[in-house]
């Protein structure tokens, strides 16, 4: 089974699918808060309101655009160490 | 140096026309997309070993599509998950992504496709509550549902399309909440053979999965509780409240042209639901109509003439605007002031309220901070100008201009290693 690394935590996945797709069968809904402090999750889904922002090898990405690929780790956007 | 090509963004339907006009002429073509397959929204491909939800009439479609595509092959490159960040004045084209290089086209087709309106509510910043062209993206893609229990509201025909695929997956929504009443005009019968039959199959699957499909009832209200999300729903019978994990919500189509601006150094045309949200079959006719254009301007000869097809998609599309029209937006004044309407930077209505009764686009932005978050007002400024501006036409606040979505640094440097302007 193919894995990615949420915030220190395995998430398997579908090879193809995204890294916002894999977290919500995992049942993630909050991916992190922004600096005032409301929630962050999944809104549009298509790479426009970039409320999914999360962070993956040193950058801030759209989860929802995001490809998961094997042994990926993924943090939110103002927490956890990056890779 | 590369032979001059035409740069077409998006590889959905409208995209795709205009590429395949465009090749037709002997002009070469050269289509990016953000996605990792051609498709877009409305032909968004499943992910390799996973069973289409595509009806069959979209299958009909979508193969007539790529045999059209496979005829000018030659003529059009493919660059996918590839995103087209803006131009500068120089007309130099950013690229970044998979295929990241700052190119110099000869000419730009805009084929970005629609954005969905979400009226703001108290809760619909909660993790959970996402549009419904967010459901219906996983399940085209996937082809699961987003969660156990699911509740889809707003107005308009995706609410069923979405309802009715959720029944195929063996999850049937817990209730569709639409808030006009599109099934009491005698008027519907007028719509084309081909909208009355899409809609009467959604319709005949729900009622057959017994989906509770409440009309001309709104959705007010969200809360998080500890087991998933309470949708407050607001019925001419009193208000009643449905438990779910998903909230879809929807209020109708918006061509997605946020940051998309004129340029005085090289064509740039729209094209598809980005210039007119026409939905699928005006987005091929447009694209079509849009790439013969544009190839007879480039060429020098005499342009086509306007395409019938977009007439009546448009027809078609103002009366299915009346069947679905309701008094939805006349709630947004009387929302709880503490209810977010700009979601990037967390503004309120209140927040709104507190610049006074007529601020200008700069108090607007530069107090309010509306239309300046990240999505550049794509989810705001329609409701800002419907509270602050309501007789203004333009549903926008403030000038376009490029990017069309923020760029990383990253990905400025990485386009730069691969300039066409350094050959």
């Amino acid at each position: 089974m193919s894995l990615i690394n949420w915030q220190g935590n395995s998430v398997p996945f579908i090879p193809g699918e995204t890294v916002a797709s894999a977290l919500l069968r995992a049942g993630v809904l909050k991916f992190g808060s922004v600096t005032t402090g409301q929630p962050t999750s999944v809104f549009c889904g298509i790479g426009q309101c970039q409320g999914c922002l999360i962070r993956a090898g040193g950058q801030i990405r759209e989860a929802c655009l995001l490809q998961c690929h094997e042994g990926m780790h993924v943090y939110e956007l103002n927490g956890g160490r990056d890779a | 140096m590369l032979k001059p090509q035409v740069l077409v963004v998006g590889a959905g339907l409208a995209g795709l026309a205009t590429a395949v006009e465009l090749a037709r002429a002997g002009i070469p073509v050269r289509v990016v997309d953000q996605a990792p397959t051609l498709g877009g929204a409305i032909h968004r491909q499943p992910l390799p070993g996973i069973r289409s939800m595509s009806s069959s009439a979209q299958s009909k479609r979508w193969s007539t599509v790529i045999a059209n595509v496979e005829t000018q092959s030659s003529a059009i490159t493919f660059h996918f998950n590839t995103r087209f960040g803006g131009i500068d004045h120089s007309g130099a084209a950013l690229l970044t992504g998979a295929h990241a290089a700052l190119i110099r086209p000869r000419a730009i087709v805009l084929a970005l496709g629609a954005t969905e309106a979400v009226q703001p509510r108290p809760g619909w910043t909660l993790p959970g509550v996402m549009t419904a062209g967010a459901i219906q993206t996983r399940i085209k893609t996937i082809a699961e549902p987003p969660a156990e229990r699911v509740i889809l509201a707003g107005s308009g025909p995706l609410l069923l399309a979405v309802g009715a695929e959720l029944c195929r997956l063996g999850r049937p929504p817990i209730a569709i909440i639409e808030a006009s009443r599109p099934l009491s005009h005698l008027s519907a019968f007028r719509l084309p053979l081909n909208y009355l039959v899409e809609a009467a199959g959604y319709l005949a699957t729900l009622l057959q999965a017994r989906v509770p499909l409440i009309f001309g009832a709104h959705l007010t209200q969200i809360s998080k509780t500890g087991e998933g999300l309470v949708a407050e729903v607001e019925t001419n019978k009193g208000m009643r409240h449905y438990r779910a994990d998903i909230i879809g919500l929807h209020d109708g189509i918006r061509p997605n042209d946020t940051g998309i601006t004129e340029s005085n150094v090289l064509p740039i045309l729209r094209a598809g639901d980005c210039r007119e949200a026409l939905g699928a079959r005006g987005a091929w006719a447009d694209g079509v109509f849009g790439g013969q254009t544009l190839a007879a301007s480039l060429l020098g000869l005499v342009a086509p003439l306007p395409s019938r097809e977009i007439k009546s998609e448009r027809a078609a599309q103002n009366l299915l605007a009346k069947i679905y029209a309701h008094k939805g937006a006349t709630r947004l004044s009387d929302l709880p002031v503490d209810t977010i309407i700009c979601r990037c930077e967390n503004r309120s209505l209140g927040d709104l309220l507190s610049l006074g009764t007529a601020p200008t686009d700069r108090e607007l932005r530069l107090d309010g901070r509306f239309g300046m978050g990240s999505c550049q007002g794509r989810f705001c400024a329609e409701w800002v100008r419907k509270l602050k501006a309501p007789l203004e036409p333009a549903p926008r606040i403030g000038a376009a201009r490029w990017p069309t979505h923020p760029i990383a640094i990253d990905d400025f440097l990485a386009a730069f290693e691969d300039s066409e302007s350094k050959t």
